[in-house]
């Protein structure tokens, strides 16, 4: 059997309130596992313990109970942080270095060093496309592009699982688009992804499982298309059809058991009226 | 990547954190306000010890030398007290220790960055300080040869002797040496009050507290290890002075070795080993606040 | 809470473990003559706040210095009251600085005396000799608390006997205070002449001075100096040295 990549098992997390003598319960009896390359979506409202579950998976706060694996190597070990990149929400890096001195920095951490570590922060940079703005100070740098050397950051000693927590958040739609093509593009190279969001239509166009969140419950699990699909229902998308044919088919419908519940045009959806829109004249 | 097991010290990561935290800290605007001061007040010591009466050197050596001091102090409190909090803040502490850095690690590299930060302060502050003695020792030399002229050769070399005697004393090196070591202690205790510190202003108040009661905590142990006549409720005080704040009056060495004592050589290494012993023992509490912090 | 607890006790424990080592190792320093001041609330009260917290902070020294030209400046107004409690404040800073006693000792002894010896505004001859008597008295005692602090060095010691000797008229007091100078690191040559020297004008003590006089002669040509040859003379002929004995003339 392949280790998961990452296994949640009975996971509790209680905050204690000082000088109060209530408590609250952030992550109750919390069961979850990712299979090596997959993307994996935590989905809840805000508060719901995904990021508290995130925190604890890789480390930064220990379990009230239960415990938390990555590959095989429990959470409270370091090493098991070695195959591991986290990008945090809203990320803030040293202001006063520049984008290439970031990547160098995190690169020592992960033990990186001489030609290596060069070409991992030449690769990276020109990946998330930040290649220009490699010798800028991060002070200078928009919230779009912290994110994307965020996320460069995360992905510096190569690992097999990357973390995001809300990758997307507060970051427009053409950036946040580049973000999910890169998510896409560690699923197409192996790497497993688990990611917290609460804008759940781009969580379904790349996630290949969710779980979702309330109260710190994890109250549905799944593959996305099974929890997504109505099980009694069909949807036809037609392309020129001539009221001839439509007719045809309702005559067809009411011989059968079948009713016709709502026929409607199809619509673009708002995201991509507004990239086609804002995208560069040369680009059209 | 290495299949084998993770390496449990890795000065290389040490070393990435004690740069980045040196980088940090030169940047603080504190930095330059504290290092341009204390530099002006030694540059300036040239010109204050002329208007002392019979005791230039002594006026210079004060002046430099309190404010290497105090420096160095205040330096060493201030910076140490806003890394952990900045990088909690900022949430730049999750993305590295979200890498396999071991969190001892992270606290040994916050506090090299403030040591080196410490170390190149203390020696330029001493060049500084050489300098200003060396050309205050010159502008006397002169004068003394102008007073001394028509006298024989040999008592005019004698009076330049006993001049530059007094402008210089092998001696201040393990002072300024204590200096140091009492900024780094004092580092090395902030940085164990910041794991537990709720915000960086409260840190510096209980660094600034501990600082002047540090410098009168050998009086509250000699009473209590001395006085027998002394109520419970005064000895339990005492005695929780006494072993609560560390005796920063043992590193205030400078002023006594200005004054013309001497200090012995095996009185200098017990006095370094405590400091040492100190900055130690500081850290280790710090870890075993933040080792199972909840970030 | 636990690990608030613990980290609690450590921090007792490392105090119980180092507080004899401190102690012990302060009693080195003060053997060593570090540490002399003692920063307590007296002091406070003498300096005030603000310079209480700035000698607490490591500018202890520099506040003795401040003081010290303060003094000066009283000095130069001959306000001899302020000059004394100001020296007294410096001096309690800085124990270990040899020229805030022996000019404290100096204003004292040589400057307030003599003003108060001529003191225009006291008519009364017996009070004005009183009062010269008194600056005497401080002048000393400003000497004997300074070589208590600096019992290592010779620098106090020979004030002290300009004091004795020129002041009080004591010169066997005199001789022993250069005898104890000449015995210390750093002490002048001339030191142990000037114990001799004395020795010989003090009356009851011509037999010893006569032995030490002749010690210092016969150590050769760099010790016989004019005042060496004279006093030795005039010993010769008040102890009615026989003629054999004496010191040759060549030499003289």
């Amino acid at each position: 059997m392949i280790k998961p990549a990452v296994a949640v098992r009975g996971l509790t997390k209680v905050f204690p309130i000082p000088f109060r003598r209530t408590r609250v319960v952030a992550v109750r009896g919390l069961n979850l596992e990712v299979a090596p390359g997959q993307v994996y979506g935590l989905l809840g409202p805000n508060g719901s313990g995904k990021s508290t579950t995130l925190k604890i998976i890789l480390g930064l706060v220990s379990p009230s109970s239960g415990s938390t694996e990555i590959f095989g190597r429990d959470s409270r070990e370091v090493g098991s942080r070695e195959a591991v990149g986290f990008l945090p929400e809203n990320p803030y890096f040293y202001k006063y270095l520049t984008g290439a001195e970031t990547l160098r920095f995190y690169g020592k951490l992960c033990g990186l060093s001489g030609v290596r570590l060069k070409s991992r922060t030449g690769e990276l940079l020109e990946l998330v496309g930040l290649q220009n703005a490699r010798d800028r100070r991060l002070g200078g740098y928009s919230k779009g592009m912290l994110q994307r050397i965020g996320l460069a950051q995360a992905l510096i000693q190569e690992p097999k699982l990357v973390v995001l927590d809300e990758p997307t958040a507060g970051v427009d739609p053409a950036g946040s688009r580049d973000i999910r093509d890169l998510i896409l593009d560690l699923k197409r190279r192996g790497i497993t992804v688990l990611l917290s969001s609460h804008l759940l239509a781009q969580v379904q166009e790349i996630c290949d499982r969710v779980g979702i969140l309330a109260n710190g419950v994890l109250v549905r699990e799944g593959r996305v298309e099974d929890l997504l699909a109505i099980e009694n229902q069909t949807e036809l998308i037609l392309q020129n059809a001539t009221p001839e044919v439509l007719n045809d088919i309702a005559a067809l419908l009411k011989k059968s058991s079948a009713r016709l519940i709502e026929q409607r045009q199809p619509q673009t959806t708002l995201e991509r009226l507004f990239l086609e829109a804002t995208k560069a004249p040369a680009e059209r | 990547m290495s299949k084998s097991g993770h390496s449990r010290f890795s000065l290389t990561r040490i070393a990435a954190l004690t740069g980045n935290t040196f980088t940090e800290l030169v940047r603080l605007k504190v930095f330059y306000f504290l290092l341009i001061f204390a530099l002006l007040l030694i540059g300036s010591s040239i010109f204050m010890a002329q208007l002392s009466f019979q005791q230039e050197f002594q006026v210079l050596k004060d002046v430099s030398l309190g404010a290497m001091s105090i420096f160095t102090s205040l330096l060493a409190i201030v910076a140490t007290a806003q890394l952990i909090p900045h990088d909690v803040e900022e949430r730049t502490i999750y993305t590295i220790l979200a890498k396999p850095v071991p969190r001892y690690e992270y606290l040994a590299g916050k506090l090299g960055g403030v040591l080196l930060l410490l170390a190149l302060s203390v020696v330029a502050m001493t060049a500084l300080f050489l300098i200003a003695l060396f050309v205050r020792q010159e502008m006397l030399v002169g004068v003394t040869l102008r007073q001394t002229s028509g006298l024989r050769p040999e008592q005019v070399q004698e009076a330049v002797r006993t001049l530059k005697a007094s402008a210089f004393n092998v001696n201040l090196f393990p002072g300024i040496v204590v200096i140091y070591l009492k900024a780094a202690l004092l580092a090395s205790l902030t940085l164990f009050v910041s794991t537990f510190a709720t915000s960086n202003i409260f840190t510096i108040c209980v660094m600034v507290f501990i600082y002047f009661i540090g410098h009168l905590q050998a009086m509250a142990r000699e009473y209590w290890l001395q006085q027998n006549s002394a109520g419970w409720i005064a000895k339990t005080f005492l005695a929780l002075v006494a072993l609560v704040f560390p005796d920063l009056q043992l590193f205030n060495l400078v002023d006594d070795i200005v004054a013309g004592t001497a200090i012995p050589g095996p009185l200098f290494a017990q006095t370094a080993v405590l400091g040492c012993v100190y900055i130690s023992v500081y850290f280790f509490f710090a870890w075993v606040v933040f080792h199972g912090k909840e970030l | 809470m636990i690990r608030g607890a613990l980290v609690a006790l450590l921090l007792l424990a490392f105090g119980a473990v180092r507080v004899p080592i401190e102690s012990s190792l302060a009693a080195r320093h003060r053997s060593a003559y570090f540490h002399e001041t003692r920063l307590g609330l007296d002091l406070r009260e003498q300096i005030g706040q603000l310079g209480f917290l700035a000698a607490l902070s490591g500018f202890r020294s520099l506040v003795a210095d401040v003081i010290f030209i303060q003094a000066h400046v009283a000095w130069e107004r001959t306000e001899w009251g302020r000059v004394l409690l100001l020296f007294r404040e410096a001096t309690t800073l800085q124990p270990r600085s040899i020229l805030f006693w022996d000019m404290a000792a100096w204003h004292m002894a040589w400057n307030a005396s003599v003003a108060a010896r001529h003191d225009p505004s006291q008519p009364n001859e017996a009070l004005r000799r009183k009062a010269e008597q008194e600056y005497f008295a401080l002048g000393r005692d400003f000497l004997v608390r300074g070589i208590k602090n600096n019992p290592d060095r010779p620098q106090l010691y020979e004030a002290l006997a300009r004091l004795e000797k020129d002041k009080l008229g004591d010169h066997a007091a005199a001789a022993r205070l250069y005898a104890r100078a000449a015995t210390l690191p750093g002490a002048p040559e001339y030191a142990e002449r000037f114990a001799a020297y004395e020795l010989s004008y003090a009356p009851g003590h011509e037999r010893s001075a006569y032995a030490a006089l002749l010690q210092l002669y016969r150590r050769g040509p760099r010790e016989r100096l004019p005042t060496l040859l004279k006093r030795l003379e005039i010993l010769e002929e008040q102890l009615d040295i026989p003629f054999d004995q004496r010191i040759p003339d060549g030499a003289r």
